[in-house]
């Protein structure tokens, strides 16, 4: 007991000394290091979720974009094969109107020369029987005098047929 | 100039002494608390100025205590007392290096034989300090084997039957082993007390052979032995802990 008494130990400090730092082990304990340990994880658990969610997003862009990309080729695709229809049903359409205009042309001529026939037969008829008239009286008058009217009216007839 | 091994006193309270160490003790004790608290209650996501060194003294001693122990639940166990241990010596250590270390105190005696009593001291040049850090850190550890391993499988570290297998070697070795425990008291209390209490006798010495510039190396060098000294009595500490809850290998 001498020895530790020269060596300056004493109960009461002793005690005081372990005393304080219990106290300072429980109250940095309670007030610092649980508050900064949970807080430090948590921090950690949220930098990975927002890693985690950073990674996710990217892929589904990734995914997002092949799926743009195939939609546009599929629509490219489909209006070329539009147009191309579209292209053909015009062209088809154009030679059924040209075809259509074409009848269409025909047989207005066809009209138009059929009743130009008809009337030009007319018209002949018409200048025959005029010009049959006229050579009747033309020779009536020339002849009024050495034929009788009967036997004049038939012959000049049939001369004329 | 007076070296004493003893803390020195300043006053008693109702016949309870207060010495410089315990002084000192008493105010790392508090700044650590008011620092820790005030940075602690306002944490932010976004870590800015005191909250990044916390931060970083916090990550740095999980990280090293997750080494030794390999079980994050046992390292968040442990890390407190490893930590406190190593943030109260470390800042006790080099409180003693302040200004004002051994020559700013009570004046003691007269005339020719008056001596100054310094106001700080540093609570490890103490061996009050020393010698309650260890006892604590040491029935710390017996406890900790103890909630690990159990009563029984623990005291059979120490306590081997001479019946079995390595016979009375294996209860002399668990003899030894209960002789170590103590030793590990007496080495904790003086590994500590003689390196903080020679730094401050040499610093003292050096102050009065030189007053300017000749003592700023060895300056240096007690900030370097203070953190040296705080991280192993909490390393060793650490390394005693994690002993104690491994099972014992035949």
């Amino acid at each position: 007991m001498d020895v530790l008494a020269k060596l300056g130990i004493d109960g009461k400090l002793l005690l005081a000394q372990a005393v304080n730092f219990i106290i300072l082990l429980w109250v940095l304990k309670r007030f610092a290091y649980r508050p900064i340990l949970d807080f430090l994880e948590q921090r950690t658990q949220r930098i990975e979720q927002g890693l985690k969610d950073a990674e996710a997003a990217q892929a589904k862009l990734a995914e997002m974009e092949k799926q743009e990309k195939e939609v546009l080729v599929a629509a490219r695709k489909e209006a070329r094969e539009l147009l191309v229809a579209a292209e053909a049903s015009a062209k088809k359409r154009d030679q059924e109107r040209l075809r259509e205009t074409e009848e269409r042309v025909k047989k207005l001529l066809a009209e138009a020369e059929a009743k130009r026939n008809e009337e030009r037969e007319k018209m002949l008829a018409d200048t025959k029987n005029e010009l049959a008239e006229t050579v009747v009286l033309a020779v009536e008058k020339v002849l009024r005098e050495k034929m009788d009217s009967a036997t004049e009216k038939a012959f000049i007839e049939k001369s004329v047929r | 100039m007076e070296i004493s091994i003893a803390a020195e006193k300043l006053f008693e309270i109702a016949t309870f002494p207060v010495t410089n160490a315990l002084l000192v003790g008493f105010l790392v004790s508090g700044i650590l608390f008011l620092v820790a608290r005030t940075i602690a209650s306002r944490m932010r996501m976004i870590p800015r100025g005191m909250q990044n060194i916390l931060e970083i003294i916090c990550e740095a001693l999980l990280d090293l205590i997750e080494s030794v122990t390999r079980d994050k639940k046992q390292a968040r166990t442990f890390f407190p007392l490893i930590a406190t241990i190593f943030l109260f010596v470390l800042f006790s250590n080099w409180a003693g290096l302040l200004p004002g270390l051994g020559t700013v105190g009570l004046i003691h005696g007269e005339g020719e034989y008056a001596t100054i009593i310094p106001f700080l001291r540093s609570t490890s040049a103490d061996l009050n300090f020393t010698l309650a850090l260890s006892l604590f850190a040491v029935c710390a550890t017996q406890f900790v084997g103890i909630a690990a391993l159990g009563v029984v499988k623990y005291g059979k570290k120490f306590f081997i039957s001479p019946l079995h297998k390595p016979y009375v070697i294996g209860t002399m070795v668990g003899i030894l082993e209960l002789v170590s425990e103590v030793g590990k008291i007496i080495s904790f209390t003086f590994r500590l007390f003689g390196n903080v209490f020679a730094g401050e006798v040499l610093l003292t010495v050096m102050l009065h052979l030189v007053p300017y510039f000749l003592p700023l190396p060895f300056l240096f060098l007690e900030i370097f032995v203070g953190f040296i000294q705080a991280v192993v009595f909490a390393m060793l500490t650490l390394v005693f802990m994690k002993m104690a809850t491994m099972e014992v290998e035949h």
